[in-house]
């Protein structure tokens, strides 16, 4: 009885085991083969040239030295405006307001929505409001205000979930200590909320540094080196985009561009953890 | 090489001397254009067909006048026409001839390209005429072997709306883009010619400069004659390819100053190079 009980229930973990593995390894593969394929294209053409150089004939010769100037400036632009916001705005709905309330839950089922919305939307959005209403014109300042508001809700929602993971033990003995409100969020909450805020960087990150949508209307096509933020500025990611759907024999350097931008996102993650793991993991430990 | 450069620009300051002379006759103050004095930026947004020749040209005008932008933005020639009529480019660029409710738009044509039906490489037909091909286009035929192929359904290929070649296919064909049973839909022609090339046995048409490169780079596909025409940017040129479009660059009023002087020279020989090198069919003049 024992034995025809447990010869199923091992077929069935034998099952199970395959599964699992089977599509971990499966999701592996794809990456690997994604990732072989743009090393396998792409390395030949990589030099400290192609990475100063402007771009030829319309990108199918030359390097990326503008595009990868113009990438770095949008990025910043987003970030410049996104973390501020997004860290204030989950400040206040994960410790200053209540979950029943109105307010609250307007917010934070507006934000939701907005993270599902295709990033074309943000990109005509942004043509029609900072190109056009507040005339800033195919720009990098424009192209990272869209992407900030892009990746916003993003930001907002995992950092305010960092807030609510901090116990409410902290809370309670700040206060019980006599710390104001402000010095318990600065010292405390803020330096243990880093986690959720870090996932947060990360996804919209990864999320603005891979886009095309939101940027081919608003920060534009020009593969120049801008001169300023006022100045339109191609994007990695379209670059890439161009080269391999609108350039014939753009190819090669289209791949060349996509291990750039996956070199430069793992280097991003790579920071972003290294920062949770030892400079910020510290500063909770010293408080 | 420099010979070449050296010959281009005296030949654009000619132009713009001619131009500018014209341009300021009888007045007191008669100047040209020197390299000093032509300033500024130009906006200049619409087709993506026309987007990197037009931004070439730019590079090679911006050489020549150190303290002009020629800033190019993408985006389909709906989006040019209407830019232009709202002010927020000065140049929109149009990959198709003008349309009748255009008339208010100042159109000046900088080159002609072709557009072709291609198919896989190893797909066994050679030919499709032009009834076939609106059978096909129309989902009344729906398998090769009804038009000398093999047994294999038929996977049609269309453009987006709002591409210029798609109209000009249209427009040459005569069926309603509504009409059209397409199994995929696809924007730029470097993403048709990726889709046909991976599908034996789809059918897609897309600009001949682009196609007639890539087939020389070996990838498989082929370029069906129309009409008893061989499509080729040579056919093209001479007339004889019957669906060709003009590809345009407008403006909303008269151009003057700097727009003058950048269309001018999109229009001039000194840029004929860059059209060829972009796959286009320069203008017969």
């Amino acid at each position: 009885m024992a034995e025809t009980l447990s010869r199923p229930q091992n077929l069935r973990e034998w099952l199970a085991f395959v599964l699992v593995w089977g599509a971990a390894g499966l999701v592996t593969a794809v990456f690997c083969w994604l990732l072989g394929d743009i090393v396998w294209h792409g390395i030949g053409h990589v030099s400290w040239t192609f990475l100063t150089a402007p771009p030829e004939n319309a990108g199918r010769q030359g390097g990326i030295g503008p595009i990868l100037a113009s990438t770095s400036l949008i990025l910043g632009v987003c970030l410049a405006v996104s973390l501020p916001i997004g860290i204030g705005t989950a400040v206040l709905l994960a410790e200053f307001t209540s979950d029943q309330s109105l307010f609250g839950r307007i917010t934070r089922r507006s934000l939701d929505i907005l993270a599902g919305v295709p990033s074309i939307v943000f990109g005509l959005f942004g043509n029609a409001f900072f190109c056009k209403m507040l005339g800033l014109g195919f720009s990098i300042l424009s192209g990272g205000l869209t992407l900030a508001c892009m990746v916003l809700p993003v930001l907002i929602r995992s950092t305010e979930e960092g807030f609510r993971a901090v116990p409410a033990s902290y809370r309670l003995s700040a206060a019980a200590l006599g710390l104001s409100r402000t010095t318990t969020l600065i010292h405390l909450l803020l330096p243990a909320a880093v986690p959720g805020l870090l996932v947060g960087l990360v996804l919209g990150v990864g999320r603005a540094i891979a886009e095309t949508a939101a940027l081919i209307f608003t920060s534009g096509y020009v593969d120049r080196m801008p001169e300023s933020l006022l100045d339109s500025g191609r994007a990695l990611s379209i670059h890439i985009f161009d080269l391999s759907m609108n350039v014939s024999g753009g190819d090669t350097n289209a791949y060349a561009s996509a291990l750039i931008l996956v070199i430069m996102l793992l280097a991003i993650n790579g920071t972003v953890s290294w920062l949770a793991t030892y400079g910020l993991h510290r500063k909770i430990m010293t408080v | 090489m420099s010979c070449v450069f050296r010959l281009n620009r005296c030949g654009s300051l000619v132009t713009l001397l001619t131009l500018a002379l014209l341009g300021t006759l009888g007045s007191a103050t008669a100047q040209t254009f020197s390299a000093e004095q032509l300033s500024g930026k130009l906006v200049i947004t619409g087709a993506s067909t026309l987007a990197p020749l037009i931004a070439e040209i730019g590079k090679r005008f911006e050489s020549h006048y150190p303290k002009v932008r020629v800033d190019v933005q993408t985006g389909g020639s709906s989006r040019g026409v209407a830019d232009v009529r709202q002010g927020f480019a000065d140049i929109g660029m149009v990959s198709r001839a003008m349309k009748a409710e255009e008339k208010d738009l100042h159109a000046f044509s900088v080159a002609r390209d072709g557009v072709g039906v291609i198919l896989h490489k190893e797909n066994p037909v050679q030919a499709l005429t032009d009834e076939q091909v609106v059978a096909i286009y129309t989902g009344k035929i729906i398998n090769w072997k009804d038009v000398g192929g093999k047994d294999a359904p038929i996977t049609v290929v269309n453009k987006a709306e709002g591409r210029s070649t798609l109209e000009v296919f249209l427009h040459y064909f005569k069926i309603r883009n509504t009409d059209v049973k397409a199994h995929v839909v696809i924007g730029d022609n470097e993403q048709g010619i990726k889709t046909v090339a991976g599908n034996r046995h789809a059918i897609g048409y897309v600009s001949i400069g682009t196609a007639e490169y890539d087939e020389s780079q070996g990838v498989p596909i082929k370029l069906l004659s129309v009409g008893g025409v061989a499509a080729s940017t040579e056919t093209v040129r001479n007339g004889t390819f019957p669906i060709s479009r003009p590809l345009h660059i407008v403006t909303r009023t008269p151009p003057v100053g700097l727009t003058k002087a950048f269309i001018d020279y999109a229009q001039s020989k000194a840029v004929h190079d860059i059209i060829k090198q972009q796959y286009f069919v320069p203008m017969v003049d």
